[in-house]
């Protein structure tokens, strides 16, 4: 939707009462709040929850819970997150070298030279299946192809964020070149300059805000996963910096598992993984919005 | 496995001579207390005679890391949880990972050899045997421990039940807590007009096998649900993932009951009945009488056995075993040796953590047969 | 923007067919995962389809020690748990969405927009967490509360107030869907009631309400995706030419006759589509509804407050089961939850085509 097309005309009834008008407008004004109200609850009630139960255990004895290792014995209370924000770390940020340099590429070819070939339509409708793909199914497809044949290992986890994040930085790096004034391009082309190196010099940075943009949001969203890694990973409670070797962990997935459990103490500590989780989700997605309003003032 | 090829050779030199140290002083080994500090001095002793090391320098032992993952079984998850701790004092350069996920993951993950070692309450099945990729597989007992039966209803904090009347509730025929069969087993208590839910595992379980096993064998009759690590249970259950995602249920919904294992029923705070055994005694679950019902088994020479539904007066009928399972072969030096020595640790100095997590200890006899079976583990030179 | 002068002569042309090269490949990955994961989880399901046929669709038993797999039970609770949440979710977030866009002031509008879309990335497994640990216990008795309620009312009152809101609905617009379906739903009910005695409650509020149960799996979902839709609501809503809005209101309409004339027409495309992901959202969650949904096995049912499960939660829960059939069980049920995700997938980009095809149209 450009915005731009004209919205076809719908009879506009004013014939009724004013005061029924108005008491109808009035009517649905107040449902519009109301329900403004009902979403408000069930979410300020989590964050709260989120916040109240993870800051005292985040912040007890700060700040051992960042760093501290997972206590091997689940039941017991105490700190540690350590080696699950490390995974968190790795296995997003591996994920994100592996999709967001393929899914700029892809974009690349679907704006500048696909266009409207048959393979490049092809391509697009692809990527818009792929973005359907249920996340557990890709956590599935992981495990068959790599997991079985190399144990467990966080690349395991960032092969499978990488194939959610894929399509979605193609999908938006599309979008952002499709912003890119012709003229640009023309420009540089009337300079001599090759198509390949328009598109690096010229086109991508014209994009690069919005391309950024677009690319930390799949990173936030994958950075919240659970279910792609759940077969990965493994279940490491010690630091394990190899990304290629071993066990691993990741925030998410010591949420999941703690939260399954009836102890106090691993119950404490998925509210404390879940309040990092949630502020690096949000830091991220902050710092996405601060790229988008650096390309609106460039507009 | 990847991780298998890329072990960086100081490992190698450093575990090798480990090995070489192991085979010439098999008893130096076995005298020692803590086998990993054992086989590491003997290793630095014997490090310069090593023809191995072809000339490299070895490393310090703490760049020599091994780890070793397993996965399997939660009910012994709270006994690998604590001796990993233990173990990991003694032997730095050791890191062992367990991740639950159930017996039947655990064997499926050993087949696969995605793990070292899995933990698991039951056996592999004839047929899935010839698919471990591995080769044949050993099995280590290392615990018993009773299966409780969680309940939470407000206001009764006995409660007695015979197998007819477990196996009643868990298909479903009896659905209110005060049903006759239920007050027929606790004479004189008050039990309250309430709705019974029952929780069971949701993930493949050794918990669930040795749990319908017992009622195959002790509610014959009126069992019907047949035996399994999964069995077909009514739809209007609800079911938790691992024994502390049962006990969660349990511990969050009124009117439920669960089977849960005595260490993270204990832990979880929750209250549990006493089971009317064989001898037609009423016995509560504890580490003490899951003892006695371990005392009279019978042990096969591979060290499989079953120790539900015992004799004795008392002993607690629902009492079970978890192994520890393992490859015969191990083909890479450092981990085999390293799977040797943890094992090693969780038939011997590893017991004395049982009691207190509210498991029982080997009974004797079965834990000298255990620790002989050790030599039995081949390591690649 | 270009710092560096551009070259024109040189290996311009290699580097271009090269580049060129490596864009196509990037492209044909996507294609390539997608074979992929068709190819392989395919063949991996092939032994319990082989073995079960199209059973595996239609029967409820699910039995790994009898070899026999029926997932109508998790497809069911899938699509049930879903539609609770959409039905929850929907309305909600489209009156924030219009609540953001056209009724709260100016200074309250960007913090709103900021809020939602931050929302809409808080990771599932923290609304599952607050699901299992807080909502799950305190719920049940909600549910009793309404399930006695309910069971208290007359029994010819459910039916009649669904008609009355349908009919309600055909009142002000004649064309609403929505209150075609209430009134011709209600009218079916009341008939039922009368002729068998017996009215709604027993069908959808049943006996043994459960804290973890497939209202509890739609009230999180749909909890977790009011964010999603919100916020591409409101994104789609924006869309509406100001000279549109403004032109209503030149006539002398109110705020609400001026949404229904103006921008409703304009985005309806967009917020079907914005549901549509919505509903492969929900769908496609495995966490949350792990967590909460109660994982029971056979239940085909309407009742809301049962226990069940959903296709995600079985292969998260039961991955770990020995038996090699069972696995192959778990993957054909991921396949069957792959294509069912396509095809709402395709239906929405279907409808969002169809109806910007048909305003474009109509100009």
């Amino acid at each position: 939707m450009t915005g731009m097309e004209p919205t076809p005309a719908t009879a506009l009834d004013l014939s009724a009462r004013l005061s029924w008008r108005v008491a109808k407008n009035a009517l649905m004004t107040a449902l519009m709040v109301l329900a403004f109200l009902v979403v408000a609850v069930p979410l300020v009630a989590i964050l709260w929850s989120v916040i109240g139960k993870g800051m005292s255990t985040a912040f007890a004895g700060f700040p051992d819970f960042f760093i501290k290792e997972i206590p091997v014995v689940s039941r017991r209370p105490g700190p540690g997150m350590g080696p699950a924000i490390l995974g968190t770390l790795m296995v997003t940020g591996a994920a994100t070298l592996l999709a967001v340099p393929i899914g700029i590429l892809g974009a690349v070819y679907l704006h500048e030279y696909g266009v409207t070939s048959k393979f490049a339509r092809l391509v697009r409708f692809m990527a818009m299946v792929m973005t359907g793909v249920p996340s557990i199914v890709m956590g599935l497809f992981v495990y068959i192809v790599w997991t079985l044949r190399t144990g467990y290992s966080a690349f395991g986890g960032a092969l499978a964020l990488a194939c959610l994040m894929l399509p979605v930085v193609i999908g938006s790096t599309e979008q952002m070149l499709k912003l890119v004034p012709a003229h640009l391009r023309e420009a540089a082309y009337a300079l001599g300059a090759s198509k390949s190196r328009t598109i690096m010099t010229v086109v991508l940075p014209a994009a690069l805000p919005g391309i950024v943009s677009g690319s930390l949001l799949a990173i936030a969203r994958a950075a919240g996963e659970t279910a792609p890694l759940l077969f990965a990973l493994g279940a490491a409670t010690a630091y394990n910096p190899h990304l290629f070797d071993g066990a691993s962990t990741a925030l998410s997935v010591q949420i999941f598992a703690n939260a399954n459990t009836s102890f106090v103490g691993s119950q404490e500590r998925a509210w404390g993984a879940a309040l990092t989780l949630v502020f690096l989700t949000f830091f991220i997605t902050l710092v996405a919005r601060i790229f988008t309003s650096r390309l609106a003032l460039k507009r | 496995m990847r991780t298998l090829n890329r072990m960086i050779p100081t490992t190698r030199i450093l575990t090798a001579t480990g090995a070489l140290a192991l085979a010439l002083l098999p008893t130096a080994c076995k005298s020692k207390d803590k086998p990993p500090e054992g086989a590491e001095k003997a290793a630095e002793g014997d490090r310069g005679g090593a023809p191995q090391a072809g000339g490299e320098k070895p490393a310090s032992g703490a760049g020599g890391a091994v780890t070793l993952n397993g996965s399997g079984s939660t009910f012994q998850k709270g006994y690998q949880e604590a001796s990993i701790e233990e173990f990991g004092k003694a032997s730095s350069e050791v890191t062992i990972n367990y991740g639950g996920g159930g017996s039947g993951k655990g064997r499926q993950d050993l087949a696969d050899m995605v793990v070292d070692f899995a933990g698991s309450d039951s056996a592999y099945k004839e047929p899935d045997l010839a698919k471990n990729k591995g080769g044949p597989v050993l099995y280590f007992p290392i615990l018993l421990g009773p299966i409780t039966l969680s309940y939470n209803i407000d206001g009764v904090d006995k409660l007695q039940l015979s197998p007819q009347t477990i196996a009643g509730i868990f298909q479903r025929d009896i659905k209110k807590w005060n049903d006759k069969a239920i007050a027929g087993d606790n004479p004189g208590a008050k039990l309250p007009d309430a709705a019974i839910v029952v929780v069971h595992r949701s993930d493949g379980s050794g918990t669930t096998d040795n749990f319908t096993k017992y009622l195959d064998a002790a509610a014959k009759g009126t069992w019907k649900l047949k035996s399994g690590s999964t069995v077909e249970w009514p739809a209007d259950t609800q079911a938790g993932n691992g024994n502390a995602g049962v006990a969660q249920i349990v511990t969050s919904t009124q009117g439920a009951i669960g089977y849960v294992d005595l260490s993270d029923a204990k832990a979880s705070g929750l209250k549990y009945a006493s089971v009317k055994n064989q001898a037609g005694k009423y016995v509560e679950p504890t580490a003490e009488s899951a003892q006695a019902a371990g005392d009279g088994i019978e042990v096969k020479d591979d060290l499989l056995f079953s120790a539900l539904d015992p004799k004795g007066d008392g002993s607690y009928p629902i009492t079970y075993q978890s192994w520890v399972i393992v490859y015969a072969k191990q083909t890479d030096k450092a981990r085999g040796e390293a799977v040797k020595s943890y094992l090693k640790y969780l038939l011997t100095d590893g017991q004395r953590l049982l009691p207190e997590l509210d498991f029982a200890p080997l009974p004797k006899g079965l834990q000298d047969k255990a620790v002989a079976q050790l030599d039995k583990v081949q390591v690649a030179p | 923007m270009a710092s560096e002068p551009f070259s024109l002569t040189g290996s311009g042309n290699r580097a271009d067919t090269g580049f060129r090269w490596m864009a196509i490949g990037a492209a044909s990955l996507v294609l390539l995962i997608l074979g992929l994961i068709a190819l392989t989880m395919t063949n991996r399901s092939l032994p319990v389809l082989s073995r079960m046929g199209l059973d595996f669709f239609t029967t409820r038993r699910w039995s790994a020690p009898d070899g026999l797999f029926g997932a109508l039970p998790f497809i069911w609770g899938t699509l049930y748990t879903a539609v609770i949440a959409v039905a929850l979710a929907v309305p909600v977030s489209l009156a924030v969405a219009l609540f953001i866009t056209q009724v709260a002031p100016p200074l309250l509008k960007r913090p709103l927009v900021y809020v939602i879309d931050l929302l809409a990335v808080v990771p599932s497994v923290v609304f599952g967490l607050w699901g299992v640990l807080v909502l799950s216990g305190r719920i049940q008795r909600v549910y009793d509360r309404v399930h006695e309620g309910v069971a208290a009312m007359p029994g010819f009152l459910i039916p009649v107030i669904v008609l009355a809101i349908g009919a309600g609905l055909l009142l002000t617009s004649r064309r609403s869907l929505v209150g075609w379906v209430l009134a011709v739903g209600g009218l079916l009910l009341l008939l039922y009631f009368l002729v068998s005695g017996r009215s709604i409650p027993p069908l959808v509020f049943g006996p043994a309400a459960q804290g973890r149960s497939f209202a509890t799996a739609g009230v999180i979902l749909a909890i977790m995706i009011v964010p999603i839709i919100t916020s591409l609501a409101r994104e789609v809503i924006e869309t509406t030419p100001a000279t549109d809005k403004e032109a209503a209101l030149a006539l002398g309409a109110t705020r609400w006759e001026m949404i229904q004339a103006s921008v409703f027409p304009h985005s309806k495309g967009g917020l079907v589509g914005a549901v549509m992901l919505g509903l492969g959202r929900a769908m496609g969650e495995t966490i949350a509804a792990a967590l909460v949904i109660g994982s029971s096995l056979g239940q085909v049912t309407l009742d809301m407050f049962a226990s069940g499960n959903s296709m995600p939660a079985v292969i998260a829960n039961e991955w770990g089961e020995a038996e090699s059939l069972h696995k192959s069980a778990l993957i054909a049920l991921a396949v069957t939850l792959f294509l069912i995700t396509i095809v709402v997938n395709l239906i929405a980009s279907a409808v969002v085509r169809r109806s910007m095809a048909r305003s474009a149209g109509r100009a």
